[in-house]
This record gives C-alpha cells, sequence and structure tokens, in this order.
C-alpha cells in the first residue's frame, strides 16, 4: 500500500475498530497514530531523496482528487504524526478515568486523519474536504463532554465561526476552479488578474476563521470546555493551523497587495489576542489568546513575503504550545480547575512538570537557544525587511514583547503560590507526553538547517533582528513577572477582558440579525398559510352556495362542474373516499380547457 | 431480452393485487407481502442499473401500443437522469416498509396504498410518454392523500384540505401544457423523446407551456411562494408517508422541471432561467432561514427541504443559462446527485424523527435534553444524518452542491450569495443537536428505549448510503454524467 494512503488509513481503521470492538481504545489509537508517523516518516525520507508520490483518486467528473508528497507536505505530514502521536500518549493517562474512553480515541483518530489529509492534499476539493472535516471532529471533541452546561455552545460557536469562515474557501476554490479550469493546487493559479486578488482575499478569510484572528478569534477562547488534550492538539498542529498551513503554502503565487493584507491582519491579530492574554483569568484560556496571538506572527511573516520564517515558528508553536497545553492539563487535574486563582502555586506541586512548562514557555518567549528564539528571530528578520518594515516590524516586536510578558505573568502565578499536595492518576503517561514535546519545544531549532535543505530555501541572518527580537523578549518577560498583567494594560484592562469585542461582538452583528430574519420569515408563512387556508374556505364556501342556488333548481352546464367542486371539497372535508368524483371533476375541467385550448389554436393559426 | 422495467414497474401493483386478494391475512404476512414485493422491486432496479444507461439516448425502452390514433403509447425506458432515481426509489420503499412492518391500524389498506404509490413513482420516473407520465402523476398524489387522512396525526383536517387545493391547482397546468405540446408537434404524439430531440413548441406558445409547467412543479418540488402544504402535510402525515413524500415525491417536480421544463421547452427555458434563477436562490434561503426559526423537529426538517431543493432549481438554472456544455454537466450533474442525496438524507432525518415521536409522543424540541446519553444510537445517527443535511464534506450532500455552487459561480456570480443557506442549515442543525441530544439529561426520558433492530435494519443502509455517495460520488456521477454531458438543447 502507498505510504500516501497508509498516513491517513492507519488512524482512519483504527479509529473504526475502536468503535467496533469497544475496548483497548488506548493502545489501538497508539498503534493507529504509530503507524501513520513511521509512514509519514517513510515519505519524509523519500523527499530527502528526492522522490515524491502522487495519489490519485476517483472524485467529481473532470475534477481527481490527488494526494502529494512534497518536501513541505511530507514535513508537515510528520509534524501533525509527532505531535498526534505524543498528546495521544499523553491522553493515554489523561483519560484514564473517563467512562468514554472509545469515542474519544476514535475521534481523535479521525481528527489527525482529516489533518493529514488537508496537508497532503494536492487539489482544491479534497482540501476543503479535510478542512471542513477537522471542523467538524473538533466539534465533537470540544463537545465531547456533552452533558455539562456551557460545552454545548462552546462546540456550536466554534462550528459556526469557521464554517462561515469557510465560506471564503468556498469561494476562493470556486473562482480558482473556473478561472483555470482545473482544480489542481499547483496548476491554478490566475496570474495577474482581478480574480488573483479576489481568490486571495477570500482564502485569507478562510484562513482568519480557522487559525482564529481577529475579529474572529472569539471562538478559540472558548472552545476551552473540551477536554485538554484536545486542545493541545487542536491549539499547536491541526485546526489553528490549517490557516496558517494553506496561506504558507500558496503565499508564493499570492500578489503583492493580498500578501500585505495578510500581514497586516496577522499584526493586529499578535498585538490585540497579546492583550487579550494578559488580561486572562483563566490558564487555558490565556493559552488560547497566545495562540491566535503566534499565528498573528506567522501571517506577519507571510505577509512580509517570507514564508519559510512563519514555516519553523509553525513548527517551533506546535511542539510548544502543546507542551504547554499538556502541563496545564497536569494542573488542572491537580487543582480541578483552570481558573488563575485556583491554579496559583500548582508549579510547586509537580515541579518536573513545571519545569517542562516553563521551557515551553521561554521557548515562545524567544530566549536562546531555545527552538522559538530562531523561529521567532526569522519572523522579526522578514518583517524588517520587508517593504512594510513601519507598519510589519513594529507590530511583530509589539507581539514578541507581548509574548514575553504573558508567559511571565503565567509562570509567576504557577510558581508564587500555596502548595496542594494532591495524586494525579496516570502522571507516568502525562509526563511522557509533556517530556517528548518539551524536549522538542527546546531542541527543534537543530533540524532548521535540514529543513531548509530540503525546501531548497536559505533564510538570511540578520543581527539587527537577533538583538531586537531578544530585547523585546527579555522586556517582556521582565515586565510580566515584576509589573503584572493588570497593571500594564491601564485603562484596556475591561475591554481586554471582553476579548475586544465590539458594540457585542459577533453575537449582536451576525446572530441576532440572522435569528430576527428567521423570525420574519416565519411571520410570514403564517401569514401565507392562513392566506391558503382562506382561499381553500372560500372555496369551499362557494361550493356550499351553489349547492344551495342549484337545488333551487338552477341547472346548467357551468354549475354541474361546480357541482363536482363542491362534492369534492366535502369529501376532503370529511375524509371519505372521493377519489371517482375528484378524478371526474379533473377530467370534467380538462375537457372544458381541451376546448378552450383547441379554439385558442385555431385562432393562433 | 426480458423487459426488466416493466417488471419493476408493475411488481408493486401485483403485490397490492396479491394483498387485496388475501382478505384474511394476518398483519404480518400482509406486512411480508409487502416487504417482500418491495425487496424485489429494488432487486428489479438494481438490475436496471447494471444493464446501465447510454449517452445521447433513453436506454432499455419498452413500448408498446396503447391509443396509436391519438399517437399515444405504453413507452418506459430510462437515462441518466431517471436511473438514479428510480433506484432511490426502490431504497426507500423497501426501507419504509421494513419501517411500518409495526402498523396495526387497517394494515391491508397500508400496504396496497404503500404499494400502488410505488409504482406510481417509479412509473413517473420511467413513463417515456406524457399521458402516461400524467396518469402516474396524478395517480401518486392520490395514494398520497389517503396515506395522510388515513394514518396521519391529530391535525389532518387542515392538512387534507391543504393538500387537496394544492393538488386540485397544481396538476391542471401540467395537463393543459402536455396538450399545447401534442398539439405542437406534428405529427401528433405523446412520445416525449419526440419532444426533447425536437422541441414542438416555438414563440408565446412555448412560454406559455412553460409557465403552466413552472407552476406544476413549482408546487411539487416546492417552491416559494407556493411550499406552505409542505410543512403542514409532514407534520400530519405518519413518519413513512413523511419519508416517501419528502424523499420521493417532492422529486416528481425537479425531475418534471429537468425533463419536461427544460427539455421540451429549452428555449423559453432560457429566456425565464434568470427569473427561475431568483426563485431559486430565494427559496433556498427562505426554506433556511424559515427552519431557522422552527421549533417542532419535524416541521425543521420539512423547511430545509426548502432549502435543499431550492439548491436544485438553482442547479438547473444554471444549467439553461450555461454556454459551455462542460458547466452545463457540472450544474446538471449536481442538480441530479442532489436530488439523490436529499432522498436519503432527508428520508434517514425522518425516519429518526418518526423514531424519536413514537418513543416521546412530542416533537418540540425544548421538551427534550441530554438524549445522547439515553438513546446513543439513535441520537448519533441523528447527529450524522444532519451533518450530511448540512453539507459536511464525506456525506452526501456535499458533492452534490459543490457542483451546483461551482457552476452558479461560472455562470451568474451574483446567485452565489445563496451560499449562505450552508451556514445557517449548520446553525440550525447544530442547535437542535444541542436542544435535543446534548446538554444535560433529563430524567423524564431515562427509560427511553434505544434503536431495536427492525429500525437498525432502517436506519444502517440509509446512512451507509449517505457516506458511499458522499466519499465516491462517482458511482452515481458516472451515470447521470453520461447523460448529462450528451445533453443538446
Amino acid at each position: 500500500m502507498s505510504p500516501l494512503a497508509l498516513v491517513m488509513l492507519a488512524p482512519l481503521s483504527a479509529a473504526a475498530l475502536i468503535l467496533c470492538v469497544r475496548r483497548a481504545s488506548a493502545a489501538l489509537a497508539l498503534l493507529g497514530v504509530g503507524i501513520a508517523l513511521v509512514a509519514s516518516l517513510w515519505l519524509l525520507a523519500n523527499a530527502f531523496e528526492g522522490s515524491y508520490r502522487t495519489l490519485i483518486l476517483p472524485g467529481l467528473p473532470g475534477m481527481p482528487l490527488l494526494l502529494l508528497s512534497n518536501p513541505l507536505s511530507t514535513l508537515l505530514s510528520v509534524m501533525v504524526s509527532i505531535v498526534g502521536t505524543f498528546v495521544l500518549v499523553y491522553a493515554v493517562g489523561y483519560m484514564q478515568k473517563d467512562p468514554e474512553k472509545p469515542r474519544f480515541f476514535a475521534i481523535m483518530l479521525f481528527f489527525i486523519a482529516a489533518m493529514q489529509t488537508l496537508v497532503l492534499a494536492g487539489d482544491w476539493i479534497l482540501l476543503l474536504a479535510a478542512w471542513e472535516l477537522i471542523g467538524f471532529s473538533s466539534y465533537l471533541l470540544i463537545g465531547f463532554w456533552y452533558r455539562r452546561s456551557g460545552v454545548g455552545v462552546a462546540a456550536l460557536r466554534a462550528f459556526l465561526y469557521t464554517r462561515t469562515a469557510d465560506l471564503g474557501l468556498y469561494i476562493a476554490v470556486f473562482i480558482l476552479i473556473a478561472a483555470t479550469g482545473s482544480s489542481e493546487i499547483a496548476a491554478t493559479w490566475p496570474t495577474g488578474s482581478h480574480a488573483a486578488l479576489v481568490a486571495a482575499l477570500f482564502l485569507l478569510v478562510a484562513a482568519m476563521g480557522k487559525s482564529a484572528q481577529i475579529p474572529l478569534h472569539d471562538w478559540l477562547m472558548r472552545a476551552m470546555a473540551g477536554p485538554t488534550p484536545v486542545s493541545a492538539l487542536l491549539h499547536s498542529a491541526t485546526l489553528v493551523a490549517a490557516g496558517a498551513i494553506l496561506l504558507i503554502r500558496i503565499s508564493p503565487l499570492l500578489p503583492p497587495d493580498a500578501l500585505f493584507a495578510i500581514g497586516v491582519v496577522g499584526g493586529a491579530t499578535t498585538v490585540v489576542t497579546g492583550l487579550i492574554a494578559l488580561a486572562e483569568h483563566d490558564l487555558k484560556r490565556l493559552l488560547a489568546a497566545s495562540t491566535s496571538s503566534q499565528y498573528g506572527l506567522m501571517l506577519v511573516a507571510v505577509g512580509a513575503g517570507v514564508p519559510l520564517a512563519a514555516l519553523f515558528l509553525l513548527l517551533a508553536h506546535a511542539a510548544i504550545k502543546g507542551a504547554l497545553f499538556l502541563g496545564a492539563g497536569v494542573f488542572q487535574h491537580s487543582r480541578q480547575s483552570t481558573r488563575l486563582q485556583d491554579v496559583k502555586g500548582a508549579g510547586r506541586d509537580h515541579p518536573l512538570v513545571f519545569a517542562g512548562f516553563a521551557l515551553a514557555a521561554l521557548a515562545l518567549a524567544g530566549i536562546p537557544p531555545l527552538s522559538g528564539f530562531f523561529a521567532k528571530d526569522a519572523v522579526i528578520a522578514s518583517a524588517l525587511s520587508s517593504n512594510h518594515v513601519v507598519v510589519l516590524g513594529s507590530l511583530a516586536l509589539a507581539g514578541t514583547v507581548l509574548t514575553g510578558a504573558y508567559m511571565a505573568r503565567a509562570l509567576r502565578i504557577l510558581w508564587r503560590g500555596e502548595r496542594h499536595q494532591r495524586q494525579v492518576a496516570g502522571l507516568t503517561w502525562m509526563g511522557a507526553g509533556l517530556a517528548g514535546l518539551a524536549v522538542l519545544a527546546a531542541g527543534l531549532s537543530l533540524a532548521f538547517p535540514s529543513i531548509e535543505t530540503l525546501l531548497g530555501n536559505r533564510l538570511a541572518e540578520s543581527a539587527a533582528a537577533q538583538v531586537a527580537g531578544l530585547s523585546a523578549a527579555v522586556t517582556g518577560l521582565l515586565l510580566g513577572w515584576f509589573v503584572g498583567g493588570q497593571r500594564l494594560l491601564g485603562p484596556l484592562a475591561p475591554w481586554a477582558r471582553r476579548s475586544f469585542a465590539i458594540a457585542g461582538g459577533m453575537d449582536a452583528w451576525v446572530a441576532r440579525p440572522a435569528m430576527g430574519l428567521a423570525q420574519a420569515c416565519e411571520r410570514l408563512e403564517h401569514a401565507l398559510f392562513l392566506g391558503v387556508l382562506a382561499t381553500g374556505r372560500f372555496a369551499l364556501a362557494t361550493g356550499r352556495a351553489a349547492r344551495i342556488s342549484d337545488e333551487r333548481g338552477i341547472d346548467g352546464m357551468i354549475f354541474a362542474l361546480v357541482r363536482g367542486t363542491l362534492s369534492m371539497g366535502k369529501r376532503a372535508r370529511t375524509l371519505q373516499s372521493g377519489l371517482v368524483h375528484r378524478e371526474l371533476a379533473v377530467t370534467m375541467a380538462g375537457v372544458a380547457l381541451i376546448l378552450a385550448m383547441l379554439i385558442l389554436a385555431v385562432v393562433l393559426y | 431480452m426480458l423487459p426488466i422495467v416493466s417488471m419493476t414497474l408493475f411488481l408493486p401493483l401485483l403485490g397490492a393485487l396479491l394483498v387485496m386478494a388475501s382478505r384474511n391475512a394476518s398483519a404480518r404476512v400482509v406486512h411480508g407481502i409487502g416487504i417482500a414485493t418491495s425487496a424485489l422491486t429494488l432487486a428489479g432496479a438494481l438490475w436496471i442499473w447494471l444493464r446501465g444507461v447510454q449517452p445521447g439516448a433513453f436506454a432499455q425502452v419498452e413500448q408498446v401500443d396503447w391509443m396509436p390514433t391519438i399517437g399515444a403509447a405504453y413507452r418506459v425506458g430510462v437515462d441518466g437522469i431517471s436511473l438514479p432515481l428510480v433506484l432511490l426509489t426502490a431504497v426507500l420503499f423497501l426501507l419504509t416498509f421494513i419501517f411500518s412492518a409495526k402498523v396495526r391500524d387497517r394494515p391491508h389498506a397500508y400496504v396496497v396504498l404503500m404499494l400502488m404509490l410505488e409504482t406510481a413513482s417509479i412509473g413517473t420516473f420511467t413513463s417515456l410518454d406524457a399521458l402516461l407520465f400524467y396518469v402516474f402523476f396524478e395517480v401518486s398524489l392520490v395514494s398520497m392523500y389517503f396515506m395522510i387522512a388515513g394514518w396521519g396525526y391529530e391535525d389532518r383536517q387542515r392538512a387534507a384540505l391543504m393538500f387537496f387545493i394544492y393538488t386540485l391547482l397544481g396538476s391542471l397546468p401540467l395537463l393543459l401544457a402536455i396538450l399545447g405540446l401534442y398539439l405542437g408537434s406534428d405529427p401528433h404524439t405523446f412520445d416525449m423523446r419526440v419532444w426533447i430531440a425536437h422541441p414542438p413548441l416555438t414563440g408565446l406558445a412555448a412560454m406559455l407551456a412553460l409557465v403552466a409547467m413552472l407552476f406544476t412543479f413549482a408546487v411539487k418540488t416546492p417552491m416559494f411562494p407556493f411550499h406552505t402544504w409542505l410543512p403542514v402535510a409532514h407534520v400530519q402525515a405518519p413518519a413513512a408517508g413523511s419519508v416517501i413524500l419528502a424523499g420521493v415525491m417532492l422529486k416528481f417536480g425537479t425531475y418534471g422541471l429537468l425533463r419536461f421544463a427544460l427539455e421540451m421547452t429549452p428555449v423559453a427555458f432560457r429566456d425565464a432561467a434568470v427569473v427561475i434563477l431568483v426563485f431559486g436562490v430565494f427559496s433556498a434561503l427562505y426554506g433556511a432561514f424559515a427552519a431557522l426559526a422552527q421549533t417542532d423537529l419535524k416541521r425543521l426538517i420539512a423547511y430545509t427541504s426548502v432549502n435543499h431543493m431550492g439548491y436544485v432549481i438553482v442547479g438547473v438554472a444554471v444549467a439553461a443559462l450555461a454556454t459551455s456544455p462542460a458547466v452545463r454537466a457540472i450544474a446538471l450533474d449536481g442538480a441530479v446527485l442532489q436530488m439523490v442525496s436529499h432522498g436519503l438524507v432527508t428520508g434517514a432525518l425522518f425516519f429518526l424523527v418518526g423514531m424519536l415521536q413514537d418513543r416521546a409522543h412530542t416533537r418540540e424540541m425544548d421538551r427534550f435534553g441530554g438524549l445522547l446519553k439515553y438513546v446513543p444510537l439513535l441520537g448519533w445517527s441523528f447527529v450524522l444524518a444532519a451533518f450530511a443535511s448540512l453539507g459536511l464534506p464525506g456525506l452526501a450532500h456535499f458533492p452534490a452542491e459543490f457542483q451546483i455552487f461551482l457552476a452558479t459561480l461560472r455562470v451568474e456570480p451574483l446567485a452565489l450569495i445563496v451560499i449562505l443557506g450552508i451556514v445557517v442549515t449548520a446553525g440550525l442543525y447544530l442547535r437542535a443537536i444541542g436542544k435535543v441530544f446534548s446538554g444535560a439529561p433529563r430524567e423524564q426520558w431515562a427509560t427511553m428505549p434505544d434503536l431495536n433492530l427492525r429500525e437498525v435494519l432502517v436506519l444502517a443502509p440509509l446512512l451507509a448510503l449517505i457516506v458511499a455517495v458522499g466519499v465516491a460520488p462517482s458511482w452515481v456521477l458516472d451515470t447521470v454524467h453520461r447523460t448529462t454531458a450528451a445533453l443538446r438543447f
């Protein structure tokens, strides 16, 4: 079997098996994702040797589905496999006591398979399908504990936000297929035309929805209702990553205006969601805001025309954010809460876990020699070298300062406080998953040179960017540790706590008008119904009147017709068999109309 | 060669006669006859499917003289547009008979009516003679009328009246149009193949015939503002009736739109296509928003039918407007596949609501909550069918809607606003799932039994087909495409 198919089919068949046998779900899940990991590593090894694969599947007429392995897609596939494996290892411990483990692991595997399809897709239809399916599986995962209050709403919100933005992808795909006549991703890009810019902007909308960029950032923070391994997976390598992956993949084809728009959206997001993270009261929500902020930085790099820098940050962030969430999950189990006031000092209960968490936090802030430093340095260098250095450069640096500040704030809260001693079940498995990702978060940058070789592309070195980035990171960390979030925000704090919602946010601007429109339709519907009913009653009354006049002795051709109608109406009302009469009436009317038609035909000819 | 189309067509009628003959048979036996007959009919439909269709003409045509002096004959046959609908009809009727095996109220009459309805439905799709078509079209209405009247729910008085008014108004214009086409053809014939190959009417006459046909088919499809019978009829019809009504009979409207309106008055249709497109777009969006406002689960699904059938109208109108044959084929592929998908998905949803109503005796969404805990199989089946209905990739509606929207953008980009419908349907289904199946479980429903074997047998094939059409639509589309790619008009 082609390793391309195996990458998807292994998790998928493991999921099906789990649902059928409903036991040993954890072992089966690890087996499935393990096979996928081997297969994607095999693809990567092939890619290093310069051999690529294509798999063509039957799709729509004239538009087959394609799976491609190329340097970028195999790299991303390996990323998904590795993060997926560590998160599932962790989940073995985390979900130990949950009675619905089979469902959990099955959906997680489905999720991973869908994400693999997304990164390996070679045509727009398969990409769109995978894009929507990861939205669906995250809906199921966020709503995993569907009996708890608020969970259903969070899942609904996540799916609706992203699906609304997905319309952008639909429209962009239609434009691209229409303009080029092919659904292949590599082949399709109308150069220099109006369609190119329009399609690019629609793609940006889709990416903004998935990667939680402003103003579509709100759903991600509410998506914390799901189990922690879910958050770890969907923030690092899957759902949220899809938007950035899409843009990284197509950015070489985009017109300059579209790139600038991407950069501005990313820059604005990194600052705004960074401020939100400073104001958060909940550890997981803080991490969620930070996710939006980091994807904003990636978009800045894409906008600056250096997608490789965005890719480095994507890879580093996948490991880092995975580790941070896995650490947060341990604190959550230990304190039964993720509210910042409840997890005060939780780091002291589990010093090893805290060490892993802190390592990842410093990596995210961009402290050398951790992987985040190199990635962030590349992003800042790209912003400083772009044509829009004032806008992109300043936003990227501000984002870096904020990253340091909110991570230092989280570390300080976790470290300063009372110790509580409480046993956490399944800590071994959880620790193993966390350790794996923390090591990656620290040392991933060692692989960057080989990735540059693989992609045949090198980043320019920039001492200025290193100095600026490092000083921004250190400034942020110091501010966050010593000054604290509330004082830093000052008058912005209350607004930041409402996620910078403008006049009620999406609910007021979209949801309520939609419901209003629905109610209006319902009222019109009622009016139409009454209207038809009145017509029916009128017809019956006419029939009744006709019967009375008929009984008084007025007869003739026309009234015979009415009598037919009347008797049918009566029978419909009393629900008795009126078949013969009814058909007779139809025939009568038909005969009359045939006559009319014949006369008309004679007149016309 | 065996006249397999005719055999398939009249098998259910034979079964009906058998039931009528065995007056003293028990309900079990009667239902057994129903299931066996419809299973044989499905086998026949599969046989027709295996024989396949040919590009550019009707396949497996069977013909017997009937009234040679006026050019009417018994003519049946299939092409890539009708064949998937025949198969869909056979599948849905078999599952409906399995589902209805619990009916103990006048089982003889019930099975006879359903079998007659099956013959009428298959006949509507396979007729190649306009008179024959009209006969089947009418007979189906009569059967459905008695289904609602005889086995419906609490408020059947008004539903019957509503259905009655619409059927009376709806059928006559079609008869007029058929007569017009007949008079226009030279020599006079009711052969639909001749009418398609050489459209008999031109100019004003063609436009008048088109308007008459549009009226009939708009009522049947249904299209705004002629849809008001649909929610009433659905809410009052028994679950099996709803499945057939939505899954099979609504397709008469869109099938007629394609077969009669588009193929027999193509020039007039092209002239009017923008108007039809506007109605289709409005109907689709209106159906979605009206569904969003519902609190009754069955009404909600009924309104999503208005939405989904609106996409079919959009697809047909776009096909008429398209100048390139490739785009026209995409639009028609999408429209035909959408009919099949809607039959499968809405069929499953109406079955599920029927099962829920059997247990809870209510359809008000607010009275439920957290049902996934008590009836996981029913709940997850509903989730799957609901996501299919909102157009999730990998499930039946996605390939169909994708093609319709793609063709729409290429022909009339402004009409792509109809795509907003897929967000609204997502919202309304998620809301319904949230209210009925997730959330805190209510004690009241703690004893609700999950699906039994009979119900699993009904749902499993439908859900499997929904996935099969979604993941690999080519097994249906290859047949459809063979015909649509060769259409000339």
